[in-house]
C-alpha cells in the first residue's frame, strides 16, 4: 500500500523556480540535481546500424559519450548528465544495458577526476512489455526489465527512469475517439496501477545497489496525444484534448513518486510541472533545444521550472559543428548557463516568467503547464488524492475550467477547440463520483471495444 | 507580469477558420435523396446505429446491399474525407465516422454473401522490432474509410512475414511504419526482398523516426509524411502514377 500525496509540497505557484527543488538529489559523481542550479541532460540515439551487435552498440556509445564530455570540457561547462534511453536489445539483453551503463560511467569518472566537472548517468531501459499483439504488464517480460534495472544499476547509472506503457491500449482507442472518459480511465487509472506497482520494484532495487529511482513520464499516452495535435494548422486532434490528457497525466505520473521515485522526472513528462507542485522533486524537461527530435508549442515556457534541460532525443551523426551530440549538448548547456546567471543575479522569477509569458498564450496547452495554472492542477489532484479516479477526473475539470476563465483576447481560441472543450466538459460532468462504479463500467466497456485490452492478465486492481 | 501577447504570436489556426461551421458545410454536401442522405448524415456524426438502422430499413424494403455501399455507404464516407482534407473536421471526426461506415458495410456484406469491390488492396504493417502502432492504425483507419481494402499486419512484424503477405496478397502499395531508428533499417531489408522476387509495388514509408532521406536510400519507397497521404497515394497510384512520380510529388523536402 503506497502512500498518496493529499497535499502539495510546494505552498505558492511562485515559490517554484529552475534549479530548485525542495527535494533535490546527488548522483555518485557530484552532481546535484535541483539544489540551486540547472543542469545539461544530453539524449541521444544510435545510428540504426550500430544495433546489429552487442560490440558495435558498446563501441556507438563509448564514442558518444566522451564526444560529450569532451565537448563540455572545452567550453567550460561544469557539469553534464546523460540519459541513455535504451534501443530494445539493451533492454531485452540486460547484460547488453549494463555494460552500456559501465562504459559510460567509467568515461565520466575518467572525466570527473581529470576535470572535477559533476556527472550523472540516467539509464532508462525500454517498456519491453509490449508483445506484438498485446501489453504483458505482468509476467517473463516484467522480470527481464527487472534484471534490466539492476544491470544498469551495478554498471553505474545514476538515475533509474523507464516510459511505462500501463493504459496505452485503451489510450489508442480513446484518443482517436474524443473518449474523455476512455483518458480518464487509459491513463489516470490503468497508467497509474501499472506505475504504483512497477515503481515500487524500480525503488527496491535502486535502494539495494545505492542508486536512484528517478522517474517516469506519460509519454506513451499523453504524448501521443500532444503529437497527434501537433502544429496550430494540424487536423489531427484538438489541442484542448491533448491538454486534458496532459493534466490526467499530471496525475499518472504523481504515481510513480508515490511508490518510490525521487526525480529527477523524466525529460518528456510535459506534465512535471504539475507533479512538481506536488512532490517538490527535481524535474528534466525539454522544449526549444529539443527540436532536434520533435516541435511544440511551448519550447521557452517548459523550462520555467526545469532542473536539467534536455534535447529529448538526436541520431549520433556528424553535423559541421561536430557530432550531433556535441553540437546539442553545447546548446543545452549554455541555456543552462543562462539559467544559472539568472539564479546568481536574483533575476530568476524574471527569467522564468518571461519565458511562460512568451508561450503561455500561444496555445491551450501551454496556457495550462504555465506554472501558475500547473499548481492549480496540482491542487485539483490532491483535492482527493487517495483516489485514483477521482483525482484524474478532478484534474480535468480543473482543466477545462481554467481554459474557460481565461482571458480570451489573450488565450485566443479557435471555433473548434471551445467546441472540443464544451464537448468535454458535457463529458466530465456526466461522469460520476464513484470510483468503483466507474471502474466497473469501463472495464466492462474497453473490454468489448477494444480487442487488445486483458485487465486481467495486466493490472493488479 | 503579463502581456498582450498579439506582437508576439499569432493563432493562425483561428485566423484560418472557415467562418461556416463543419456541420454546415457538410449540410451543403449531403445528396438529397434518400435513404442515402440519412446515412450520410450519420455516418458524419459518427453514428453507428442510426447506419445501421437506415441501412435495415432499405434493405427490408428491397434495396440490394452491394448497391447500398456504393451508393451511400461510400459516398457518405467522401464527405468526410473531403471535409477532413479541407481541414474542417479533425481525424477523431473521420475515425467515428469511418467506424460507422465499416459497421455498415459488415451488415451489407452480411446480407449480400459476397465481399463488395474495393478500390485496391493495401498490406500495412509496424516495422519488425517495433510495438508503437498508433500512426499505422490511422492510415489503415484512413485507407479504409477511402474505399481500400486493407490487409493489416499488426505491430512487429517479421520480414519474412511481410515478404510473404505480399506475395499472397498482391497489392497495389505496401505500408510500413517505425518509430525508431533502430527498427526502420527493416524496411531496406523489405524493399532488397521484394526486389529480388521481381516485386516493384510502392513501398510508402513514414512514423516517427522516418524521414525522407532515409527513405530515398532504397528504390521502392515512398516518403509519406503525413498519415492522410497514404490514401493519396493510393489514389495517385489508381490514376497510373509510378515510382517516379510518385517520389516527385510526395518528397516535399
Amino acid at each position: 500500500m503506497v502512500k498518496r500525496y493529499t497535499s502539495q509540497e510546494y505552498k505558492a505557484a511562485d515559490d517554484m523556480i529552475f534549479g530548485k527543488s525542495i527535494y533535490p538529489v546527488k548522483s555518485e559523481l557530484g552532481l546535484e540535481v535541483g539544489a540551486g542550479y540547472v543542469t545539461a541532460e544530453v539524449n541521444y540515439a544510435p545510428r540504426p546500424e550500430a544495433g546489429v551487435s552487442k560490440e558495435k552498440l558498446v563501441s556507438e556509445y563509448r564514442r558518444l559519450t566522451t564526444d560529450i564530455m569532451a565537448r563540455a570540457v572545452q567550453i567550460g561547462f561544469p557539469a553534464v548528465s546523460l540519459e541513455t534511453e535504451h534501443v530494445e536489445q539493451m533492454t531485452n539483453n540486460p547484460s547488453w544495458g549494463g555494460e552500456i551503463a559501465h562504459v559510460q560511467k567509467t568515461i565520466l569518472e575518467e572525466y570527473h577526476e581529470e576535470y572535477g566537472i559533476k556527472c550523472g548517468l540516467r539509464h532508462t531501459p525500454g517498456d519491453i512489455r509490449e508483445n506484438r499483439d498485446l501489453l504483458a504488464l505482468i509476467g517473463p517480460k516484467y522480470d527481464t526489465l527487472m534484471e534490466s534495472f539492476e544491470a544498469v544499476a551495478e554498471g553505474g547509472a545514476d538515475f533509474l527512469s523507464i516510459e511505462t506503457m500501463g493504459g496505452k491500449e485503451v489510450l489508442d482507442y480513446a484518443i482517436l475517439r474524443n473518449d474523455i472518459p476512455g483518458l480518464v480511465y487509459s491513463i489516470g487509472c490503468l497508467g497509474s496501477t501499472d506505475m504504483t506497482m512497477i515503481w515500487q520494484d524500480i525503488r527496491k532495487i535502486a535502494d539495494k545497489k545505492g542508486r536512484i529511482a528517478a522517474g517516469d513520464t506519460d509519454c506513451a499516452q499523453a504524448n501521443t496525444a500532444m503529437f497527434i495535435a501537433g502544429g496550430l494548422l494540424d487536423k489531427n486532434l484538438a489541442h484542448t484534448i491533448a491538454i486534458i490528457a496532459r493534466v490526467i497525466a499530471g496525475a499518472r505520473t504523481l504515481a510513480g513518486y508515490e511508490a518510490g521515485a525521487q526525480g529527477p522526472g523524466k525529460d518528456c513528462g510535459y506534465e512535471n510541472t504539475i507533479v512538481k507542485s506536488i512532490t517538490g522533486c527535481p524535474i528534466s524537461q525539454e522544449g526549444k533545444t529539443s527540436t532536434c527530435a520533435h516541435a511544440d508549442v511551448m519550447g521557452n515556457l517548459v523550462m520555467q521550472c526545469c532542473d536539467l534541460w534536455s534535447n529529448e532525443s538526436v541520431e549520433y551523426h556528424g553535423e559541421f559543428g561536430g557530432t550531433s551530440v556535441q553540437c546539442w549538448s553545447e546548446t543545452l548547456n549554455y541555456d543552462a548557463a543562462l539559467l544559472n546567471v539568472a539564479t546568481e543575479t536574483g533575476n530568476a522569477k524574471l527569467l522564468r516568467d518571461m519565458l511562460v509569458l512568451s508561450d503561455k498564450y500561444r496555445d491551450p496547452q501551454g496556457y495550462i503547464l504555465a506554472y501558475d495554472n500547473a499548481y492549480k492542477i496540482g491542487s485539483a489532484i490532491v483535492k482527493d488524492g487517495n483516489d485514483l479516479y477521482l483525482r484524474s477526473k478532478n484534474a480535468a475539470l480543473a482543466c477545462v475550467d481554467i481554459l474557460n476563465a481565461a482571458d480570451s483576447k489573450k488565450l485566443v481560441m479557435s471555433k473548434f477547440e471551445k467546441n472540443a472543450l464544451a464537448n468535454a466538459k458535457a463529458a466530465l460532468d456526466s461522469m460520476t463520483d464513484e470510483a468503483d462504479n466507474f471502474m466497473s463500467d469501463s472495464l466492462e466497456k474497453y473490454k468489448a471495444e477494444v480487442a487488445v485490452f486483458r485487465p486481467d492478465d495486466n493490472y493488479k486492481f | 507580469m503579463d502581456i498582450d501577447p498579439s506582437k508576439i504570436l499569432v493563432r493562425y489556426n483561428v485566423q484560418k477558420e472557415k467562418a461556416q461551421t463543419p456541420e454546415e458545410m457538410a449540410a451543403e454536401m449531403y445528396p438529397s435523396a434518400e435513404p442515402a442522405r440519412t446515412i450520410a448524415v450519420a455516418i458524419f456524426e459518427g453514428e453507428e446505429d442510426d447506419v445501421v438502422e437506415a441501412l435495415e430499413k432499405a434493405l427490408a424494403s428491397g434495396a440490394d446491399p452491394v448497391k447500398l455501399i456504393d451508393d451511400t455507404l461510400m459516398p457518405g464516407m467522401d464527405i468526410v474525407t473531403k471535409l477532413y482534407d479541407q481541414g474542417v473536421i479533425f481525424l477523431p471526426n473521420v475515425m467515428m465516422s469511418a467506424d460507422a461506415m465499416l459497421e455498415g458495410i459488415d451488415l451489407c456484406k452480411e446480407k449480400a454473401g459476397t465481399s463488395a469491390k474495393a478500390k485496391g488492396k493495401i498490406v500495412c504493417h509496424v516495422a519488425e522490432g517495433d510495438v508503437h502502432d498508433i500512426g499505422k492504425t490511422i492510415v489503415a483507419a484512413l485507407l479504409r474509410a477511402a474505399g481500400y481494402d486493407v490487409v493489416d499486419l499488426g505491430r512487429d512484424v517479421p520480414v519474412d512475414e511481410v515478404i510473404a503477405a505480399v506475395k499472397k496478397e498482391n497489392p497495389m502499395m505496401l505500408t510500413g511504419t517505425a518509430l525508431m531508428t533502430t527498427t526502420m533499417y527493416a524496411f531496406k531489408e523489405i524493399n532488397d526482398r521484394l526486389l529480388e522476387s521481381g516485386i516493384k509495388i510502392p513501398f510508402q514509408c513514414g512514423g516517427g523516426a522516418v524521414n525522407q532521406d532515409f527513405v530515398v536510400t532504397y528504390e521502392l519507397g515512398v516518403y509519406g509524411e503525413e498519415a492522410a497521404d497514404a490514401a493519396k497515394m493510393a489514389d495517385a497510384i489508381l490514376s497510373g502514377k509510378g515510382l517516379a512520380q510518385l517520389k516527385e510529388h510526395f518528397h516535399k523536402h
